[in-house]
């Protein structure tokens, strides 16, 4: 997406931005290159930028050109819609639409479930880094010390409680020392 | 010492520790709740509706969200610079200890009232009994009274060591060729731990310091033991 925005950016840069539709200026370099990008599709605006594109977006509503060629049912269409628009049918002003525009609002706004790939190819990546994690950690394993064996840890905690230590608001004040147990 | 159930600092036994917990306590709750504005600021931004795309200044909240931080800042500026002068406060020391820190023990001298020399060295896990801490117990303890101002001496004989005990909030560079002071106060009985704290080679994990805190009376009985060896 990114190379494609490069390349149309190149090419604007190449192609400086004429009024276009002015009649008989087929000698302009420019003019024909827009042609030929856009086909004989009818220019009706500024745009985004000035550009002959199309896009869809809802922020920058109006693009600068029409999506369809014009064919002589679109231009009758035309005519009348520069009349009553109550004498429009459903159909035409349908079709009026699908000439200039390509998808509806509720059509481009639709969810695509893109997030779907990107969390679960990030949760992939992810699961991937752990089990190279968990992998180091099993052949890297050294035994524990000693000291963790129960009774060792029984008899340290033992003297933890005798000691006193962090009896205002650690572990010894936790102990009910009267009891001589843990503080229900 | 660190046990079970400690998240943060082990409780305090000097006044001065408790006011550094204290200040930590407070500079912690301010800290949490700047955490817990802009993690909901950063949240509400997944899934407010607001966009304008046309925005350019907003002078009232820049001016807002410039003052705001430097009055915080303030609100934790004042405490830290009041214990800050409070850690050096002059007073009257009752018993000097003299420490120095070799490659890997610690020395302590009593020279007080009777000439008292010992080493400290950490008991090693392969002569551990089945209480002993790994790594944090020593053959000879210092023995302080509590209730009083301690005054050590802290250097070393050959490179750089460092002498804490984080229960007191003592934490002193043990230099050679130079002596640094620091005092305090132990307000309960027990045995405190800490770690040599600067790096000093191989050994620099297995040499820990531990003092007893005792009565007067004890203290006093321990001095003439000491003193006849």
């Amino acid at each position: 997406m990114a190379g494609r925005l490069l390349a149309l950016s190149a090419r604007s840069i190449k192609a400086r931005p004429v009024p276009l539709g002015a009649a008989g200026a087929h000698s302009n370099p420019a003019l024909d290159a827009t042609r030929a990008m856009i086909g004989n599709r009818e220019i009706v605006g500024y745009g985004m930028n000035g550009q002959p594109h199309y896009y869809d977006r809802s922020d920058i509503p109006l693009p600068a050109i029409r999506w369809k060629e014009a064919t002589a049912d679109i231009k009758c269409l035309r005519e009348k819609e520069k009349g009553d628009w109550r004498q429009l049918s459903m159909e035409e002003k349908k079709a009026l639409y699908r000439a200039s525009f390509k998808l509806t609002y509720s059509e481009f706004k639709a969810p695509t479930g893109e997030w779907k790939q990107i969390v679960g190819a990030s949760l992939m990546l992810v699961s991937v880094a752990l089990w190279f994690y968990m992998a180091v950690r099993v052949v890297t394993r050294v035994p524990l010390p000693d000291s963790f064996s129960e009774e060792k840890q029984q008899a340290q905690l033992r003297r933890i409680l005798d000691l006193h230590v962090n009896p205002i608001t650690g572990l010894s004040s936790q102990w009910d020392y009267e009891k001589d147990d843990w503080k229900k | 010492m660190m046990t079970w159930k400690t998240l943060m600092s082990p409780d305090s036994a000097s006044p001065l520790m408790e006011q550094l917990t204290f200040l930590h306590d407070h500079a912690l709750m301010i800290l949490l709740m700047i955490t817990v504005l802009v993690g909901y600021l950063m949240a509400s931004l997944f899934v407010n509706k607001f966009n304008y795309r046309y925005l350019l200044e907003g002078q009232t909240i820049e001016m807002i969200w410039t003052i705001l931080p430097a009055v915080i800042l303030i609100f934790i500026a004042l405490p830290s610079l009041r214990l800050l002068y409070l850690l050096d406060e002059v007073n009257n020391p009752l018993v000097t200890v003299k420490t120095i820190g070799h490659q890997w023990y610690w020395s302590y001298e009593y020279t007080d009232f009777a000439n008292i020399e010992f080493d400290s060295y950490m008991i090693p896990s392969n002569e551990m009994e089945d209480y002993h801490f790994r790594l944090l117990d020593v053959d000879n303890r210092i023995a302080v009274p509590y209730n009083s101002q301690i005054r050590m001496i802290v250097t070393a004989a050959d490179v750089l060591h460092s002498w804490t005990i984080p229960t007191l909030g003592v934490k002193i560079d043990a230099t050679p060729g130079r002596l640094n002071q620091i005092s305090f106060l132990l307000n309960r009985t027990g045995i405190f731990f800490g770690q040599c704290s600067e790096i000093c080679g191989a050994n620099h994990s297995f040499m820990p310091i531990v003092m007893e805190s005792i009565s007067p009376e004890c203290f006093i009985s321990w001095i003439y033991n000491m003193s006849e060896i």
